[in-house]
């Protein structure tokens, strides 16, 4: 019979079972991330001579221009309002319609929550496109305006454009982490609150939104990072006008061919996404 | 490697299938690719084990490619056409040399726009309001227009100044409906969605015939501006020496003349015998509109064009 493990041999043997777990996804990470974003780092600080060629050298020459052009700062604090704009409609839009699913049961709720997923199964440039025929200005809207005898306006081609459609694309992905941040919730506090005589926006304000805030993080912090990172809707509804850090980045790799100026910028893109994660983890402190 | 869509299809009817047919032992594989800069991003990738012999690409481009030593010089050893190619097909400085000169024009749905516009300027008019189409800077279609308008109204070096020509684009910008045609300029105009704009005249002239007239192309009053396509050998592509041959056969007056024939890029072989219904399609018998720039030199001054386009065109157009 063999002897009986000691103490300390079971506390290593699970410890190896725990690296030899995590080990691939590790490797997988440090492959297909860690080293693509050092990589994207390092050229963040080549040369790029005026012709459009790189120089594998070390200049803080394009750093020193993102910091001294305005256009940057600007470009940088319009793409964080924007999305915090978007991500606050998209919050607001998909809160009753999560809430309503969270509350009803059964084979509604399952259809219910097809009809939320199904989006996501069409590609964001269809659903972009199918915007633009609604919103160009002999589409659905402003057809509809000029039949009421109104005036058209202007819905594409700039922000306004940009926000509808990133709003309605968000949609689903928010109505998801809200879903999934609302197990708190819990009928019957409800109606014990109604009980004691709270009215429905008080038994709203002090129970179902305190105890639903995981969800709005969770919800905001993905719907933030998807809206920075976007890039087809800007790029389609915006007509030009509206200068996103994901279009720039485009811009600039891909027309300009100024490389380490993309590189510097999807670092900042990194940056932000790393302060937002921070402010989550902060709120779901706060929170719980 | 070349440029994908129309400019594929017709290619491939009119150099890459004649040149396998005269060339049994040579297969020709062509990988599209949106646009230049994707193309030396390939290369750029594919630098220690090039996939490509040939890459066709926007003279700026080549010459990245050509300072970042991407590229093998063509010259008279690699074809003899070389030698009858139009002076401004051999750029100073670029291994590649120019295949097929473009030039910019002026476009309209006939359906929405009765008279035709004859000049630039009259993208400006207040008919137009919210009906132009531009594909903007970076785009050097917004570039161009630019430079042309900044000659029209009497700059004299657009590598010192082209405060005229902004001017010019600002007095156009309230009408322009998107900067960004998407999925392209011709479609979004033959679709009516906007009524006039820039293009290309090559792939304006397809859509003339492809939409039954529908979409028009002129030569506004102040001129054109030329965009060349150069063809490039690779250094140390996989086939050698068939790289070389099919850069000699595109140069030769037999290809230009089936490729102008057939999307009305303007030849760069002098020799090149085309029917005249093609010629006059392109900016062929108009060179004296079409205003000289020197894309190698102007792409040092780019980027101090494209902050005052930022900062004195687009917000007129908000």
């Amino acid at each position: 019979m063999a002897a009986p493990a000691s103490v300390a041999e079971v506390r290593n043997r699970r410890l190896a079972l725990v690296v030899a777990l995590i080990a691939p996804i590790a490797l997988v990470n440090a492959f297909g991330f860690l080293v693509p974003v050092l990589n994207l780092a390092r050229m963040s600080f080549y040369e790029v001579e005026p012709t459009g060629a790189m120089r594998e050298a070390f200049s803080l020459a394009t750093w020193a221009k993102v910091v001294a052009d305005s256009f940057y700062a600007e470009l940088i604090f319009n793409s964080v309002t924007v999305s915090l704009g978007i991500t606050l409609l998209t919050l607001v839009c998909s809160y009753p319609i999560a809430l309503y699913l969270h509350r009803s049961s059964g084979t509604w709720k399952t259809i219910l929550l097809v009809l939320v997923i199904s989006p996501l199964l069409t590609s964001a440039v269809v659903r972009t496109y199918g915007w633009i025929a609604i919103l160009s200005e002999n589409g659905l809207v402003n057809n509809a305006l000029a039949a009421l005898g109104l005036e058209r306006m202007r819905l594409m081609f700039n922000e306004t454009g940009v926000v509808i459609g990133l709003t309605e694309i968000l949609m689903p992905y928010m109505i998801l982490a809200l879903l999934a941040g609302f197990g708190r919730l819990d009928r019957q506090i409800e109606e014990a609150a109604s009980t004691l005589g709270a009215p429905p926006l008080t038994v709203f304000r002090r129970i179902i939104l305190p105890l639903t805030l995981p969800g709005i993080a969770l919800g905001c912090l993905l719907c933030f990072v998807l809206a920075v990172s976007s890039f087809i809707t800007p790029k389609l509804l915006g007509g030009g006008r509206v200068f996103l850090l994901a279009t720039e980045i485009y811009d600039q790799a891909i027309v300009t061919l100024n490389w380490p100026l993309a590189a510097t910028l999807s670092i900042l893109v990194l940056v932000i996404f790393g302060a937002a994660l921070v402010l989550y983890t902060r709120a779901l402190r706060a929170i719980m | 490697m070349a440029y994908s869509g129309l400019f594929q299809e017709r290619y491939t009817k009119a150099v890459v299938e004649p040149f396998m047919k005269a060339n049994p032992g040579i297969k020709v594989e062509y990988f599209p690719m949106p646009n230049s800069a994707q193309m030396l991003g390939n290369l750029r990738a594919q630098k220690a084990a090039p996939q490509a012999d040939v890459v066709i690409m926007d003279v700026s481009v080549s010459k990245a490619a050509t300072d970042e030593k991407l590229l093998n010089k063509i010259d008279d050893k690699v074809s003899k056409n070389v030698a009858d190619l139009y002076p401004n097909a051999r750029i100073p400085d670029v291994d590649g040399v120019a295949v097929t000169f473009d030039n910019l024009v002026m476009l309209y749905n006939t359906d929405a726009v009765k008279e035709a516009p004859k000049s630039w300027m009259d993208l400006a008019k207040p008919e137009f309001k919210g009906k132009v189409a531009i594909p903007g800077m970076p785009d050097i279609q917004g570039l161009s227009l630019v430079l042309i308008m900044d000659r029209a109204r009497g700059g004299t070096d657009y590598l010192k100044s082209v405060d005229k020509g902004i001017a010019a684009l600002g007095e156009i910008a309230p009408n322009v409906q998107t900067w960004e045609p998407k999925p392209e300029v011709y479609v979004t105009i033959i679709s009516g969605q906007a009524t006039v704009g820039a293009g290309w005249n090559a792939r304006a002239q397809v859509n003339t015939d492809t939409s039954n007239g529908k979409l028009q192309a002129v030569l506004p009053t102040e001129g054109s501006a030329f965009q060349i396509n150069t063809i490039n050998y690779v250094a140390n592509g996989p086939g050698k020496d068939a790289g070389a041959r099919f850069i000699d056969y595109a140069l030769s007056p037999e290809a230009q003349k089936a490729f102008t024939e057939s999307m009305f890029y303007a030849p760069t072989n002098a020799k090149a015998q085309i029917s005249d219904a093609a010629i006059a399609r392109t900016a062929v018998k108009s060179m004296d509109k079409v205003i000289p720039i020197d894309w190698i030199a102007l792409a040092k001054v780019r980027e101090p064009i494209m902050e005052q386009w930022r900062r004195k065109v687009i917000p007129l157009s908000r």
